[in-house]
């Protein structure tokens, strides 16, 4: 019964236009809509990966080896399992083009391929030329193609001769595509790629350097590809697989995560929206109370009334959400030839509705839990309120059943985010941070009235009109700081907080960085290489230190005779292979925590050193036994003691270190780190490379480049998720600058009347908006310096160093902001005459 | 009338609204001597409450002029209106208008404050003790009754000592026994301060206590009992 009643009620009610809905409106809708647009674009990406899976991973099926080629006998069960195979190499070394003082060097990652390549997808090379064609030999040399910012580095023109190791090749076109280099994950350098035959001469593949093997498959289609994995991680020992189901793992997993992340700011973003929409509801309903009593009045239940009006305002979440989802589903296909071309993956950009109702269920919960206050409320105005005014109905605690069905709304909003990101802690952690900051710009606001209430009382601010009135308005009841406080200071807050970890991971990254950082690392020393390398940079007065140790690379099979996985789970030190060496004696800075180095002269089964927090992680102790293969041999040595190994000093760091006898008979390399002055830098490499075509030389600065590279793009999408929630912010502030516009229209006639000049008035509204904006912008600073202590310490394990610039701008943009809306929203009322506007209110 | 504190030559004022322009003042010519009281009377809509913003300055006249102790006040700006209000003019409302964010002593002491005056505060307490709110100066307006609210706009308008003092049916929302304490207290502060006091009225008692009474109908002046007893 009162359900049909409050529903006319509601339709007579809301046929009166959405006038006063449109911040509701436009905060639901952006909330929404960005939430609905970070989820499409993920969902393209994972669209992209799916439909384009066999072409990324350029297979059905990829075998990946680590230091060698597959032997005659695994190639033969690879290719008596497979319609064809392409046989893939790939290691880092250094471009070289030019000779003497001139010569130009750059790191490449070079790929060498066999005449099947690529099985699926194509090449692109400018000229438009085929690969094979690109490939041949041009000028008695073989050909090569390269990346264009590899091209642009060197200086090299299509047609001239470069060099790697000692071979030379001749340069015949751009690489414009590789359809299979997002599989290949993140690299140092850009890409060169010849044919692996032509690299026989370089010296470059030889036992012992550091180089990966790939077996790209094209399979059947239909071949049971669980089964094949299992026969080939048995047959082919060390061989890592992948498949087209999950082409680019690592890609696939760093936009899950990257775009789960940017769904929480979005989140952040539908939490300052909900401000303002309940803000609006709460203007709305005020402007009401007069219906409501008249309904009361008339008989109507308080029931009744809480359901017409939950109609009207569900209505318009409906309105909102759909808004949002509108414009979350048409932003990213309206925007795919852009997304598409930033992206280096495939997106799949089209209509997903899993992300719809994703955003969708965020903003109707959202919604909800901004409206359920203010909609309870209606149950405490009375039918006197016609009679008698009563100013500051609503503005108390709610009933506790409403306090409880909001908390359960939340935690049903927190339950949906955790379940869709799948980062179950991060959610938590980030909704009790949201939570919490809600909490502190709630006191903040209260603090900042009080605060205020009692400086225009003050002896000191007497006489001052424009400060005691922009203080008085502040302070007063029934202003705008809570409203204004709250959705500007959580705009800002997610703004700072990314402030803060976008300045300190790129400081991180500088800070971590040891006084003395070496100027190179060098891979791939041959044995006999080493003493003359050792003696001729020992002999450069540039370079002050020099430090080598062998390597070769393994991969941890098995703990105590169990599979790896199995005992340490899925520990980093046992993704991939890991670098392995050997020595007599303990370093000189080690530090052995547990048991003892074994003695110089030992020549027993093989013993091994591991890191101390790491074999803590794993769980490893003394008297354990691992098993590393290494070149396709297991090698199982106990764990005889452990050592700390400091990775911050980017000095030489080893997991684990060997007796000699247990590796020295394997083929290997060396490593070296060279600190020199950085001006002699570039003689160094030119030397090196000059003497040593097969030594690659990593400038440790550049290799900084290319991670910070790396984290300034991770960091600019998180900014942008951000500047969605400040937009949102925005509107919510201009909402409530227009919704002042009736009250400061108000003030400044009675104002006038009292005989205040313009510029007086002026100064007192902008006085107030500065107020209020220092208060958001000081709180932010504090809320998003300690989210982004919480993320640095608790998330990346590195310091935390408050960063005042990004602070400062913050502080700042807080204050121009609430300025500008303040300002914007008071030239009406400053331009009214003060009669027609008090004779309106008579 | 040769001393005349509020002088109106055919001053008229027009309004745009919805349905077209309207002629709310038609040829006003007025002159009201220092220290009188006048009662503006007549039926709603005869333009009352208009002529009183025009001699506030708070309504500019379309044609005519309106003079204040010697200043026009058709030709003078906005802030200059409002240096004019703030130094020689007090106004009172039938809706109080005092400002919801201000403590009673702080809507007090704000027209005071913007005349520049160091001891604001002191006044305004003062006068507020006048109108017997001294227990009630730091209550904000929401927390007071509507004769109250008055009380506290009759200290404000009266605070500086204006010359003249413009009341615009300051008892229309109150029951006959406050208004007859608010009319009390308003005959109180002008005797006090000796201002000249404009009064729009409904009530014939009110009227009756002014000196003069200016009757108005459709805009025009009707009767003024100062010209009939002038003749």
């Amino acid at each position: 019964m009162s359900l049909a009643i409050a529903s006319r009620i509601a339709r007579r009610e809301l046929s009166g236009g959405l006038k006063g809905f449109r911040v509701f409106l436009a905060c639901l809708a952006l909330g929404v809509g960005a939430i609905a647009a970070i989820g499409s674009v993920r969902e393209s990406i994972r669209g992209g990966l799916d439909r384009e899976g066999a072409i990324i991973l350029g297979g059905d099926a990829a075998l990946q080896l680590t230091y060698r080629f597959a032997e005659p006998e695994e190639r033969a069960w690879i290719d008596a399992r497979a319609e064809a195979v392409s046989e893939q190499v790939d290691f880092r070394s250094l471009a070289v083009f030019g000779t003497g003082e001139t010569a130009e060097r750059g790191l490449t990652q070079v790929k060498g391929i066999d005449n099947v390549y690529p099985l699926y997808g194509a090449v692109s090379l400018d000229p438009a030329i085929t690969l094979p064609d690109a490939l041949a030999d041009r000028d008695g040399r073989p050909g090569a193609v390269m990346d264009p910012v590899l091209i642009a580095r060197l200086g090299i023109e299509v047609g001239e001769a470069f060099r790697l190791g000692e071979q030379e090749f001749t340069l015949t076109a751009a690489l414009i595509a590789e359809p299979d280099s997002a599989a290949a994950g993140f690299a140092l350098g850009p890409r060169t790629m010849v044919r692996t035959t032509s690299l026989e001469n370089s010296g470059l593949i030889q036992p012992g350097t550091l180089f990966e093997t790939e077996y790209k498959l094209r399979l059947a289609e239909n071949t049971d590809l669980d089964a094949l994995r299992e026969a080939a991680e048995t047959e082919i020992t060390g061989a890592r697989w992948r498949d087209k189901r999950n082409g680019a793992p690592g890609v696939a997993e760093f936009v899950d995560r990257l775009g789960s992340f940017l769904v929480l700011v979005g989140l952040a973003g539908l939490a300052v929206g909900g401000v303002g929409v309940s803000s609006a509801v709460r203007a709305y309903l005020g402007e009401k109370t007069e219906v409501i009593a008249t309904l009361k009045t008339l008989g109507a239940e308080s029931r009744t009334i809480f359901l017409s009006y939950f109609i009207q305002i569900g209505v318009l979440t409906l309105a909102g959400v759909g808004l949002g989802l509108i414009l979350g589903a048409i932003v990213p296909i309206a925007f795919a030839p852009l997304i598409e071309a930033r992206l280096p993956v495939p997106a799949a950009v089209t209509l997903y509705p899993m992300p719809l109702l994703e955003a969708a269920l965020y903003g109707v919960l959202a919604a909800l839990i901004f409206t359920i206050w203010p909609l309870a409320q209606t149950e405490d105005v009375r039918a006197a309120t016609l009679f008698r005014d009563v100013g500051t109905a609503g503005q108390g605690w709610p009933r506790a059943r409403w306090i409880v069905v909001t908390l359960a709304l939340f935690a049903a909003l927190v339950a949906l985010a955790a379940g869709f990101s799948g980062l179950v802690s991060l959610t938590v952690w980030s909704a009790a941070g949201m939570a919490a900051a809600f909490i502190v710009l709630v006191a903040a606001a209260w603090a900042v009235r009080m605060l205020a209430k009692r400086i225009a009382r003050l002896r000191a601010i007497r006489g001052k009109s424009a400060a005691r009135l922009a203080l008085g308005s502040v302070g007063g009841p029934g202003g705008e700081a809570v409203s204004v406080v709250l959705s500007l200071g959580l705009g800002l807050t997610v703004l700072a907080a990314v402030g803060q970890i976008d300045s300190n991971l790129r400081g991180a990254i500088e800070r971590d960085l040891p006084d003395i950082a070496p100027s190179f690392f060098m891979v791939d020393i041959q044995p006999n290489q080493l003493e003359t390398f050792r003696a001729s940079l020992a002999a450069n007065p540039a370079v002050s230190d020099v430090q080598s140790a062998p390597m070769l690379r393994g991969i941890i099979t098995k703990i105590n005779g169990r599979p790896a996985a199995e005992v340490a789970g899925d520990h980093w030190v046992l993704q991939g292979d890991r670098g392995v060496t050997y020595s007599a004696n303990a370093p000189d800075d080690a530090v052995v925590t547990h048991g003892a180095w074994w003695p110089a002269d030992y020549s027993g089964p093989p013993q091994v050193s591991f890191a101390t927090e790491e074999a803590l992680e794993m769980g490893l102790s003394l008297g354990d036994n691992i098993t590393v293969n290494i070149l396709g041999r297991d090698i199982t040595a106990e764990v005889t003691s452990l050592r700390e190994v400091d990775f911050s000093t980017a000095g030489i760091g080893f997991i684990m270190s060997m007796n000699p006898s247990a590796l020295q008979a394997a083929p290997h390399s060396h490593i070296a780190t060279v600190y020199a002055d950085a001006e002699a830098e570039g003689a160094i490499l030119r030397d090196v490379s000059n003497t040593y075509p097969n030594i690659t030389a990593i400038r440790v600065k550049d290799a900084i480049e290319r991670v910070s590279d790396v984290l300034a793009g991770i960091a600019a999408a998180i900014t942008y998720g951000a500047l969605a929630t400040l937009v949102t912010g925005g509107v919510v502030l201009i909402g409530a600058a227009a919704a002042g516009v009736r009250a400061r229209t108000y003030e400044a006639a009675i104002l006038k009347t009292l005989g205040a000049s313009r510029r007086t008035i002026l100064t007192s509204f902008a006085l107030r908006s500065a107020i209020l904006g220092v208060a958001a912008g000081a709180v932010a600073i504090v809320a998003g310096g300690l989210a982004g202590w919480a993320v640095m310490t608790f998330v990346m394990d590195t310091d935390y160093f408050f960063e005042p610039v990004s602070a400062a701008l913050i502080v700042s943009g807080g204050v121009f902001a609430t300025l500008f809306a303040g300002l914007a929203f008071a030239w009406g009322p400053l331009a009214a005459r003060p009669a027609q506007v008090l004779r309106a209110r008579e | 009338m040769t001393d005349a504190i509020l002088s109106l030559n055919d001053a008229t004022l027009s309004l745009d609204g919805n349905a077209g322009r309207v002629d709310i003042l038609k040829g006003i010519t007025l002159d009201i001597a220092r220290g009188e009281t006048v009662g503006l009377v007549g039926p709603s809509g005869s333009g009352k409450s208009s002529l009183l913003m025009l001699m506030g300055g708070l309504e500019r006249a379309s044609s005519g002029s309106v003079m204040a102790l010697g200043h026009d006040l058709t030709t003078l700006g906005e802030d200059a209106l409002a240096r004019f209000r703030r130094n020689h003019m007090g106004v009172v409302f039938q809706s109080f208008h005092l400002i919801a964010t201000m403590t009673a002593l702080e809507n007090v002491a704000t027209p005071l404050e913007l005349a520049g005056a160091k001891d604001a505060f002191e006044r305004a307490e003062a006068e507020l003790q006048a109108v017997g709110l001294g227990d009630r100066v730091n209550h904000y307006p929401a927390q007071m009754s509507g004769g109250e609210q008055q009380r506290v706009a009759l200290a404000r308008a009266a605070a500086p000592r204006p010359d003249i003092l413009l009341a615009d049916e300051p008892t229309g929302n109150l029951d006959g026994v406050t208004g007859q304490a608010i009319m009390d207290i308003l005959f109180g502060l002008r005797d006090r301060h000796g201002s000249t006091l404009v009064l729009v009225t409904h009530a014939p008692e009110l009227a009756e206590r002014c000196d003069r009474v200016v009757r108005l109908q459709d805009g025009k002046v009707l009767a003024d009992s100062f010209e009939r007893a002038a003749e």
